[in-house]
């Protein structure tokens, strides 16, 4: 094992994680509607842009992250009222929700540009610097990465926590399972799904800022890549799964790596696509999900 | 076959506001008329003459994606897949022509087809993975394909010209386009484009009006009620997928010749997107609304540069509310629904007429249907227990047996929804156990289903029409092309599923949507749906649920039209009174096991049933 | 960063004063009408943008000396392509349909360039490229083969780039190159390792690509690192060059670092923060030399007086951005040049103003100082035009200083 497969390694367990939080985030509104926010990238993007100007207005470093992600949850809220619950309520076999959670996300863009200006503005460091590393079998390991990749973790523990152990968490899986169901055994079906939608975006604003201070800058079509990749690692692991986002993530981050180092950079982005239409044509539950309930 | 299937039941009754209505109305017609068409036609072939270059060029883009639009119109709006790929079958297509004319010397005349088929092609591929997956996984394999589609053209230098792209296609736009030997300015390459964008649509509304268009609809709504009355989703979805594919193909290759350049930024992500909002504003299943919502959105952006700062703003709000305020789009704000049978097929019907003695199974040997030990277990749930019965023909069998006692799963084996776990079925010597549901229906063992599945926007005759599906012979090319025989066909059945509507008393709401009819009558439709699908054995799971007692009698009496045809019919129902005027024998089952087999009287004293079953039905009976 | 968008608003509402100028000139047959299309707004504005003012500050210097023989220079059509290649198409066509424009300039960028260059030249208007590198746009054919007759170039070239960074890299014997996926970083890569070859058969070059936007470059990077590279270039834009750079950092990769004239922007700048010191590059020498040349002084004025020190021009009154020149300088050079040709030729022809376009000899650029065509070389800028800068840490400044 020498150093050149321990940095491909390493740099594929960070970009992994980063995917990872990002499925993580995708995953909270799947387990309630069956619905993933297109527009993610966005939230991300838009979160990490807010914080850049906060602070440059002078606000503290964790206030302005705490202010933005305020607005973000507050977005997620008005996601799931105007975009994706009319669409579902339509009953579309033809998947609105597709078309509007994405619409609203090329709107949030388009409203970043015309007020922040379309340049990759500066990102500042909030936790750790990129200078900041930890020494892992000779190799450095950024901290930056360990942060995302600690958070994830952390993430997935929780979730897993609140759904096996609360009374809310019964109730989400009561709500994924049958919404309709939940809803006459008195469960505050509604809630529950704009709480996952709320949870969701602060996700996706936590994701936005941690991965702004790794690359540095952000501009308005920020995230929308992460998110693709995001939906890869997702489906990977099996839409739904916290310990399958996690999975899916490093899956994907790894291989991308090693293909890119061993075999060509150049294909280093496609093998990701590749993966997911090869998963989804073999095992279209993913790794850790389980198959749809079939049902005449 | 997931849960997820679920019926359209939310009714839209249409308050009759006249304005808007009638505004409609003439819209349709106007639209719709041939001599409107021409003129339209002889307008735009002459008038673009006195335009300049510029806005000829862009009406030329503005037909592309006219095209373009059509295809997510057939697979999205048609046959329901979802798709956020198209851009990869556009890209093949454009790649496919520029190459073939720019390297390898063809002509366009010769190119065009070959990357039609080449992209039609990779669309019947593409069906095969995308037939295991569904809505979200569906979008997310459709997104899988256009991306890697991306990659490969970008790294593929030899042949695709890698990032710097393929400069230099003979193109309108660089006058060097050559087409038979004729040389082609961009006000030619227009009227040519034009010419083959009114062909599509005309091809595209007769096949939305066809047996194919028709089935794409069953397997959007419902796969298993499509597999029902034999419509195979499978190959349907392929077909769908190759004809998307093929309508993105080629207008990705007139792009070609359009433009002379192809660079893979043009064939990335966002074309596809570009695409869907085309055609969701558009409306879906509306051609007419497709081919105004590709003119709004290629023509505005151009010409009103100044907002170009705004333009994200307002791509992202129209997708973002377009459900909201335009739920049918712009198609179903300016126009009628469009209609699923062609005119001249319903005039041509309109004067024959049918006896639904032919019905009546012909010719055959009487067989019956045998039910032998089937076992249907879900995990460690043993729903149905070593069932066996017989379904003769001419006679009516009841099954009956409290919530839960594995009808319906029992139903949902012999037509082939579940494969048995163990025991099998027969019909006649043949063997149909494991079959899937449309070789089920195609052995002429046809069902209908506890809740009604239909197309919830047919009228009442387009589902009926959609039972004859399986028997209609005519090729899709033929059907898609109108040809006399497949019209002489089409009107034939027609005409058949106008006796039917009669004998179901449904003739006077033919012209309906399903969707604005009362439960009872859907249940009706079902039924004579399923009947003109001739069948020899007929599953009826639980058909008067929910009906009045005038439309009970109705229903009695087209089971015993059925019966008098020869069918063989098993009948599932709680209302015993019904039951026993009609029925033959009696199976009772209990927790899967079958615990009475005869006549209706003996059930009645059976101790066991008493038990398991009057005990707390007899009230409701 | 709100006050670029006013600023553009402003910019926009000067353009349309001096569309809506005069009446007078109507009088002496019309004014002389150029056009193009940029990418004004959307991500990639900062080139499309930079562009659009430069041409209107020359457009404007014009009309202040009284014009042309007495004719007012217009840019009669200005239209926004985003940097979408159909787009710059459409708009192209259109601008083409206004029989009364005389001269055009390239869009910005080497997409929409490479999908126009066909079309341009089929209609035969002289052309002028400001921004797009590829070498195809000139020459189709190869550098061998005459150049495309009515389109001419004063960008920074992938061919003279190379060169130059090419010599930029002579002292080293192992080199990575890094570049993105893109027309522009590829045939760069390519051209590079030719012209590092072409001055040391000897020396090893590995090229690794990546996709713009990526958020981590650990493969290409280590990649690098095992090919045992002492130097490594990148071939990209801004904001990509800072991941690029954290990332090494990350890697604690020490190695001399250097830059194509794209990758040293603003957000490089700002994105890699303290870590851009010790960074060398490629760009313009014309900005960078004290005291510049006359008319890069000029030009420098011009855009202070009109703009202020905003974020094309930089914080420092004194030293504007190196990159000023390729992002503002080459729009008015270009403009400048299709005047000049008419000025000498006096008539408005494309055989005309080509066959002036031709014979310009040492012409005056802010970006170049002496351009020259000949029917054979369409392509002014030469490698003795091109600077290597070094970035250094000023106070809590970044300072581009000229190496050679």
């Amino acid at each position: 094992m020498d150093d050149f497969f321990f940095s491909l390694v390493l740099a594929g367990i960070s970009v992994g994680s980063v995917y990872a939080l990002v499925a993580l985030g995708l995953n909270l509104t799947f387990w309630t509607t069956k619905t993933l926010n297109f527009g993610q990238g966005s939230l991300m993007m838009l979160c990490a842009m807010l914080t850049v100007f906060l602070s440059s207005q002078g606000v503290a470093m964790a206030l302005a992250v705490l202010g933005s992600l305020l607005v973000i949850a507050a977005l997620g809220m008005f996601i799931e009222r105007w975009t994706v619950r009319p669409a579902l309520r339509s009953g579309g076999s033809t998947m609105g929700w597709v078309v509007s959670t994405l619409g609203f996300g090329i709107f949030l863009q388009g409203m970043a540009a015309k007020y922040f200006g379309s340049q990759a503005v500066a990102f500042p460091e909030v936790i750790f610097t990129a200078q900041d590393y930890v020494t892992l079998f000779g190799q450095y390991v950024s901290l930056q990465y360990l942060v995302v990749l600690a958070v994830a973790v952390v993430l997935i523990l929780l979730l897993e926590l609140f759904v096996r152990k609360t009374v809310w968490g019964q109730a989400v899986h009561a709500v994924s399972l049958d919404p309709e169901l939940a809803l006459v055994q008195g469960m505050p079906v509604r809630r529950i799904i704009l709480g996952s939608f709320m949870l969701s975006s602060v996700l996706a604003g936590v994701a936005g800022v941690l991965i702004a201070q790794i690359g540095g800058t952000v501009d308005p079509a920020f995230g929308f890549d992460l998110v693709l990749l995001g939906f890869v690692a997702a489906v990977l692991g099996g839409m739904g799964s916290s310990l399958g986002a996690l999975a899916g993530g490093l899956v994907v981050g790894l291989i991308s790596k090693l293909v890119g180092g061993y075999v060509s950079t150049a294909a280093e982005h496609g093998i990701a696509f590749a993966l997911l239409m090869l998963m989804l044509a073999v095992r279209p539950q993913g790794l850790f999900g389980r198959p749809e309930v079939s049902k005449a | 076959m997931t849960a997820s299937v679920r019926e359209e039941t939310g009714a839209t009754v249409e308050q009759p506001s006249l304005g808007p209505a009638a505004l409609r109305r003439g819209l349709s017609r106007l639209v719709a008329h041939p001599l409107f068409q021409l003129a339209l036609l002889a307008l735009l072939l002459l008038g673009a003459g006195q335009l300049s270059s510029g806005t000829v060029q862009i009406a030329s883009f503005v037909l592309i994606a006219a095209i373009f639009a059509q295809s997510i119109n057939l697979l999205t709006g048609l046959a329901g897949q979802i798709s956020l790929g198209h851009a990869g079958f556009f890209g093949i297509g454009a790649y496919c022509s520029g190459i073939l004319v720019k390297s390898w010397g063809f002509d366009v005349a010769a190119a065009v087809p070959v990357a039609v088929l080449l992209a039609a092609a990779t669309g019947w591929l593409l069906s095969f993975p995308a037939n295991r997956v569904r809505d979200v996984y569906l979008a997310m394999m459709t997104l899988g394909f256009g991306m890697v589609f991306f990659e490969i053209v970008r790294e593929w230098n030899d042949v695709t010209g890698g990032t710097m792209g393929l400069p230099g296609v003979p193109a309108a736009a660089l006058r060097t386009l050559t087409i038979l030997g004729f040389r082609m300015d961009g006000l030619d390459y227009f009227r040519l484009v034009l010419l083959v964008t009114a062909l599509v649509l005309l091809l595209m509304r007769n096949l939305t009006q066809s047996r194919i268009g028709r089935a794409f609809f069953a397997i959007h709504v419902s796969e298993v009620a499509a597999g029902s009355i034999g419509i195979p989703s499978g190959s349907t979805k392929q077909l769908a997928y190759a004809v998307s594919g093929a309508l993105a193909g080629l207008a990705g290759a007139l792009y070609a010749h359009l433009v002379g350049y192809l660079g893979p930024e043009s064939f990335a992500l966002p074309r596809s997107i570009e695409v869907l909002v085309i055609a969701i504003v558009g409306g879906l299943g509306s051609i007419a609304g497709q081919v105004l919502s590709a003119t709004l959105f290629t023509f505005l952006p151009e010409r009103l540069q100044v907002f170009a700062e705004w333009q994200f703003i307002a791509y992202g709000l129209i997708l973002t509310f377009s459900l909201l305020v335009l739920p049918k789009g712009i198609g179903g704000l300016l126009f009628e629904p469009p209609r699923f049978i062609k005119p001249r097929v319903l005039r041509r019907a309109a004067g024959l007429t049918a006896d639904p003695a032919a019905l009546r199974p012909q010719g055959e040997a009487a067989e019956s249907l045998v039910v032998e030990g089937v076992t249907m277990r879900f995990g460690g749930l043993v729903a149905v227990d070593g069932v066996s019965l017989r379904l003769e023909p001419g006679r009516i069998t009841a099954l009956v047996g409290p919530n839960g006692s594995g009808k319906s799963t029992l139903v949902n084996v012999v037509s082939g929804i579940y494969r048995p776990t163990a025991g099998k079925v027969r019909f006649g010597e043949r063997d149909i156990t494991g079959l899937s549901d449309h070789q089920v229906a195609a052995a002429r063992v046809v069902r209908t289903f506890q809740d009604p599945r239909l197309v919830p926007h047919f009228t009442v005759r387009e589902n009926l029409l959609l039972g004859a599906h399986r028997l209609l012979r005519h090729s899709g090319a033929a059907a898609t092309l109108g040809l006399p025989g497949a019209i002489a066909e089409e009107a034939e059945h027609l005409a058949m599923a106008e006796a039917v509507l009669a004998l179901a008393g449904l003739t006077e709401v033919a012209d309906r949507p399903i969707d604005t009819l009362p439960y009872g009558t859907r249940r009706m439709a079902e039924v004579g749906r399923a009947l003109l699908a001739r069948p020899r054995v007929i599953l009826l799971d639980e058909p008067a649920a929910g009906l009045s007692e005038k439309e009970m009698e109705r229903l009695a009496q087209l089971i015993r039209d059925m019966k008098a045809m020869g069918l063989a019919i098993l009948l599932i129902d709680h209302h015993m009174d019904f039951l026993a005027e009609l029925v033959d024998e009696v199976v009772v089952l209990d927790s899967g096991r079958m615990i009475y087999h005869g006549d209706i009287a003996g059930m009645r004293r059976d101790p066991q049933v008493i038990a398991a079953y009057l005990g707390d039905e007899a009230t409701h009976a | 960063m709100q006050t670029i968008g006013r600023r553009a608003l402003g910019g926009m509402a000067a353009g349309l004063a001096v569309l809506a100028a005069p009446g007078v000139l109507r009088a002496q047959g019309g004014t002389i009408k150029l056009g193009f299309t940029a990418a004004l707004t959307g991500p990639f504005n900062e080139f499309g943008e930079g562009i659009r003012r430069g041409a209107e500050i020359a457009v404007e210097e014009c009309n202040k000396a009284g014009g042309i023989r007495g004719r007012m220079a217009e840019l009669a059509e200005v239209l926004d392509d985003q940097l979408v290649p159909d787009r710059a198409v459409q708009n192209l066509r259109r601008i083409l349909d206004n029989k009364e424009i005389v001269g055009l300039m390239c869009p910005s960028g080497s997409g929409p360039t490479l999908a126009i260059a066909d079309m341009a030249q089929a209609d035969g208007r002289p052309f002028i490229n400001p921004q797009a590198q590829t070498p195809a746009i000139v020459y189709p054919n190869g550098v061998d083969k005459p150049p495309r007759p009515n389109l001419f170039s004063i960008s920074i070239g992938n061919l003279a780039e190379s060169e130059k960074l090419g010599l930029a890299l002579a002292g080293f014997s192992r080199i990575g190159v890094v570049h993105e996926s893109t027309g522009y970083g590829v045939t760069g890569a390519d051209l590079v390792r030719k012209a590092i070859l072409a001055r040391k058969p000897g020396a090893r070059v590995t090229l690794e690509s990546y996709n713009q936007r990526a958020q981590d470059m650990t493969a290409q990077l280590v990649r690098v690192q095992r090919a045992g590279a002492e130097a490594m270039l990148v071939i990209g834009l801004g904001a990509d060059f800072a991941v690029i750079r954290r990332n090494m950092s990350r890697l604690n990769m020490n190695l001399a670092l250097f830059g194509a004239a794209g990758a040293v922007t603003v957000p490089y700048i700002e994105g890699a923060g303290d870590l851009v010191a010790g960074t060398r590059a490629v760009n313009h020498a014309a900005f960078g030399r004290r005291p510049m040349h006359a008319e890069a002084q000029k030009f420098v004025d011009l855009y202070r007086a009109k703009h202020g020190t905003d974020r094309w021009y930089g914080p420092d009154a004194a030293n504007p951005l190196v990159s000023l020149a390729g992002t503002v300088g080459s729009g008015y050079d270009c403009i400048n040049l299709l005047l000049d040709a008419i000025r000498r030729s006096g008539g408005t022809s494309p055989a005309e103003m080509i066959a002036a376009l031709d014979q310009t000899k040492d012409f005056a650029g802010a970006t170049i100082p002496a351009v020259s065509f000949t029917p054979q070389n369409h392509v002014a800028l030469k490698v003795e035009d091109l600077g290597t800068y070094e970035m250094l840490k000023r106070g809590d400044r970044v300072v581009l200083e000229l190496r050679d």
